[in-house]
């Protein structure tokens, strides 16, 4: 079965970030034979005075297929992993969702996008994991990372909010590849400009500092920007700063 | 630079997208740390907005150590 996994506000100005953990949680569903993790991604929630996070509010989620009999053992080990991981003064939230459909799939969508506009709270949170029947559960603190561990989710599955966390890292030392060989990435599912247009493999690009990818589409796509003259790619990725947006 | 609200924190006057002037206020700030990869948004490592100690608002950020 393919689930979604969200986890939020497990940090602290001094901690790993929550992202961290969110690919230590991965990484551990793989290395215990429970399934296959995705990347992880990160999505911005909204910044408000009446949201209280602890240091950033952004929530970390990734998808897995995971046999259906080891899916309550991940639950239980991830909730004992949050409470016992997650930093001094946060308030941690674990959202873990069986792919939904149809009705529940928009209801979990539409939560997503609020939570990007306006203040949801946990009794929100909780009410609508209840009606969908999705894992959601609080290890700290007042808890209140529910609400982001489920809209996280929400984004994660709606497919176009989110960037990777981590950077993309190819075979070799060579910064210009083209486009087939950037397709060969495991996490690269397109590469696109910044108007969504689909490059011919045989296109180069110039990768510049971190290289990460958008979740857009539903894909996990490389945007790409025309490359400044002189450069030796027709390309090259977008920079942090251009990053910021996704 | 930095004014505080009503709650006390410290908020950068330059908004959200002031990248030369936050890389100069963090290149001599003295408390700078680097935030979690994840959460960097700046190209300079050495900026405010990529500082552990940043935390947003809705239109700039507070310094918790300003």
């Amino acid at each position: 079965m393919r689930i979604l996994v969200c986890i939020d506000d497990t940090d602290n100005l001094d901690s790993r970030g929550t992202g961290e953990l969110a690919s230590l949680l991965a990484e551990c569903l793989e290395s215990r034979g429970w399934g296959k993790a995705d990347y992880v991604t990160r999505h911005q929630l909204l910044v408000h005075p009446d949201i209280p996070y602890t240091s950033h509010n952004s929530a970390m989620a990734f998808s897995a297929s995971i046999k259906a009999a080891h899916l309550s053992e991940f639950i239980a080990y991830a909730g004992v992993f949050l409470a016992t991981e997650s930093a001094s003064g946060s308030d941690p939230g674990l959202c873990v969702a069986t792919w939904p459909h149809g009705e529940q799939e928009q209801a979990l969508l539409n939560f997503g996008r609020q939570a990007k506009e306006q203040v949801l709270t946990k009794e929100a949170a909780y009410a609508l994991a209840r009606q969908l029947e999705i894992h959601l559960s609080e290890h700290g603190g007042t808890g209140q990372g529910v609400v982001g561990a489920l809209a996280g989710a929400g984004l994660r599955l709606g497919g176009n909010d989110g960037r990777l966390k981590g950077q993309l890292r190819f075979v070799g030392a060579d910064r210009v590849l083209s486009v087939r060989q950037l397709l060969a990435h495991p996490w690269v599912d397109a590469v696109t400009t910044t108007s969504g247009q689909e490059l011919p493999v045989t296109e180069q690009v110039q990768l510049v500092d971190k290289v990460k990818t958008a979740l857009l589409g539903g894909r996990s796509i490389l945007v790409v920007e025309p490359a400044p003259h002189g450069c030796d790619g027709q390309w090259q990725n977008l920079s942090r700063r251009q990053m910021k947006g996704y | 630079m930095f004014i505080r609200d009503h709650h006390g924190l410290a908020v950068f006057s330059g908004g959200q997208e002031d990248w030369e002037r936050v890389a100069h206020v963090a290149s001599s700030c003295g408390r700078f740390r680097a935030d979690v990869e994840e959460e960097w948004v700046a190209d300079e490592r050495l900026s405010c907005y990529n500082c552990r100690y940043r935390r947003w608002t809705a239109a700039s950020f507070a310094c918790l150590k300003a």
